[in-house]
């Protein structure tokens, strides 16, 4: 596993050189400036309603983490559908175009190494994106009293949520040679992820009868959605720790498998 | 050092490499001839381990590519037919990394790098990012790559194909020195492919020739040559027979 290192800090360092990495932290830096905003004014308008209507009631049960934190992180979570395909398309696709991928298949590296190596560096990324969010909340702190261990836990679904979705970009990258197809191919399987929930939404509310309900509670553990909402809610269940530690492990092995196809060809 | 032992490649009924053997010994420079598409590519393919044969055996200094991969490919240098460059790193952190991948401890890396680069006169472009190279520069930035962890063997495709004739002759000279070495640098034993014969007679001491993914000739350059025949004569003699019979009696 020597060789890890070595091949994610390589990535990482072609990351930063070209202005793939810098388009895409402009841009979620500003997408997270614009939603965190909005969110903080929504909130405040909130709160002069209640008080015009005197429901002092509402008033003293609002918290910073579920009107202002809550859909923030909510609303990154869907910003970081197609922000990581944009990191994870060079990935592999990449080295078949540049014809490196010659090189790192005829050194003493095992593909795991290869592929940990890439994920790595991605995951790494995503950190950076992960502790930029973290920037806004951390704001509140300074003008209010948001629970501490509520955010974390938001955060850390976040976090989690952007770390499956960088496996599974990095696996749409190991099947072509072609950038954009990577990056196409990357952001259909996160939206179709995404949107299981919604299936299950539909079913749940159309069909009565149970064996629909089993379909959509199915449906419903699938997608990403609601464990990261759980997380969101500060609730830290091992169920939503392994759907993802899950997730991430079984599309780093497509990920393996698709890279060693070359030999099988 | 090298020995290929009855090497087939099949991609479905297309047999791209059929039985081939051949064995070489230390120091040799071997030129691996043929026409496009005889299957050379693959071969040296095989020979590295980035693909399977479908059936036989390569050993690389001692070691199976197949049942000890990791060893046998530690002591292959490989320049593929377009070198394996990243155009957005300089040549000597490319270097460095390669050094790293290819198993060269730590410490040595620097080293290794400046005698790479040294020995393929790449000293003046050190910092220079790969992409703003020319031509010539990236293909001798691939053959340091490739040397970079003195590897006892060199598996060139094609490492002039594209390059001017000053470039060529640059080129050619690297590759006869890393055959040649002066005193304490690494003999390297070389298979050097190409379908230019100038250049088998300008650096190789013997010949294979493959033909539609058979070897049909595997002797010494001098041997070949002898009586006056031109190289490019047994070439056209031994990979011309299945051209039509207009073409072939005109």
């Amino acid at each position: 596993m020597k060789h890890v290192g070595t091949i994610a800090g390589r990535e990482l360092k072609s990351l930063f050189v070209s202005p793939v990495a810098y388009a895409v932290l402009t841009l979620f830096a500003v997408l997270a400036g614009f939603f965190f905003l909005s969110s903080v004014l929504q909130f405040t308008e909130y709160v002069i309603r209640l008080q015009q209507f005197q429901l002092l009631d509402q008033l003293r049960e609002l918290n910073l983490n579920d009107q202002v934190i809550a859909p923030f992180l909510g609303v990154m979570s869907v910003v970081l559908l197609f922000v990581i395909p944009g990191i994870t398309m060079s990935l592999f696709a990449a080295e078949k175009a540049n014809g490196t991928d010659e090189l790192l298949l005829t050194s003493p590296v095992t593909i795991w190494e290869i592929v940990l190596g890439k994920y790595l560096a991605a995951a790494a990324f995503v950190v950076i994106l992960v502790a930029m969010v973290a920037l806004f909340p951390g704001l509140l702190f300074i003008y209010g009293d948001p629970e501490v261990p509520k955010t974390a836990a938001g955060l850390l679904g976040l976090l989690l949520v952007g770390l499956a979705y960088t496996a599974i970009g990095a696996f749409a990258s190991s099947l072509t040679r072609s950038q954009v197809i990577a990056f196409v191919l990357a952001f259909v399987l996160l939206l179709l992820l995404w949107m299981l929930s919604f299936l299950a939404d539909l079913g749940a509310a159309g069909g009565t009868l149970g064996s629909a309900n089993n379909l959509s509670a199915f449906l419903r553990y699938l997608s990403s959605s609601d464990h990261f909402e759980q997380l969101v809610k500060g609730l830290i269940d091992t169920t939503d720790l392994v759907y993802f530690a899950v997730l991430i492990g079984s599309f780093l092995l497509l990920a393996k498998a698709a890279v060693e196809s070359v030999r099988w060809r | 050092m090298i020995a290929a032992k009855d090497l087939s490649k099949r991609y479905g009924d297309l047999v791209a490499v059929d039985h081939v053997s051949f064995d070489v010994a230390q120091g040799e420079v071997v030129g691996f001839l043929g026409p496009n598409g005889a299957g050379k590519t693959t071969t040296m393919r095989i020979l590295t381990g980035f693909l399977p044969p479908t059936d036989g055996q390569a050993v690389i200094d001692g070691h199976d590519m197949f049942e000890d991969p990791l060893a046998a490919r530690r002591s292959v240098g490989y320049l593929p037919e377009s070198p394996p460059l990243y155009p957005e790193m300089d040549v000597e952190g490319y270097l460095a990394f390669v050094a790293k991948l290819k198993d060269v401890p730590r410490k040595e890396v620097r080293e290794a790098v400046s005698r790479a680069l040294e020995r393929c006169g790449l000293a003046d472009v050190r910092r220079r990012v790969i992409g703003a190279l020319s031509k010539g520069f990236r293909q001798r930035v691939g053959l340091a790559q490739a040397i970079v962890h003195s590897p006892p063997v060199l598996i060139l495709d094609e490492p002039t194909v594209g390059l001017d004739p000053t470039q060529i002759r640059e080129i050619r000279g690297l590759i006869a020195n890393l055959a040649a070495p002066k005193g304490g640098e690494t003999q390297h034993t070389v298979i050097l492919s190409t379908h230019i014969l100038p250049e088998v007679e300008a650096i190789c001491r013997r010949v294979i020739l493959i033909h539609r993914g058979r070897k049909v000739v595997d002797s010494p350059l001098a041997e070949l040559t002898q009586g006056g025949r031109s190289l490019e004569q047994v070439f056209a003699q031994h990979t011309a027979r299945d051209l039509p019979l207009a073409t072939a009696s005109a």
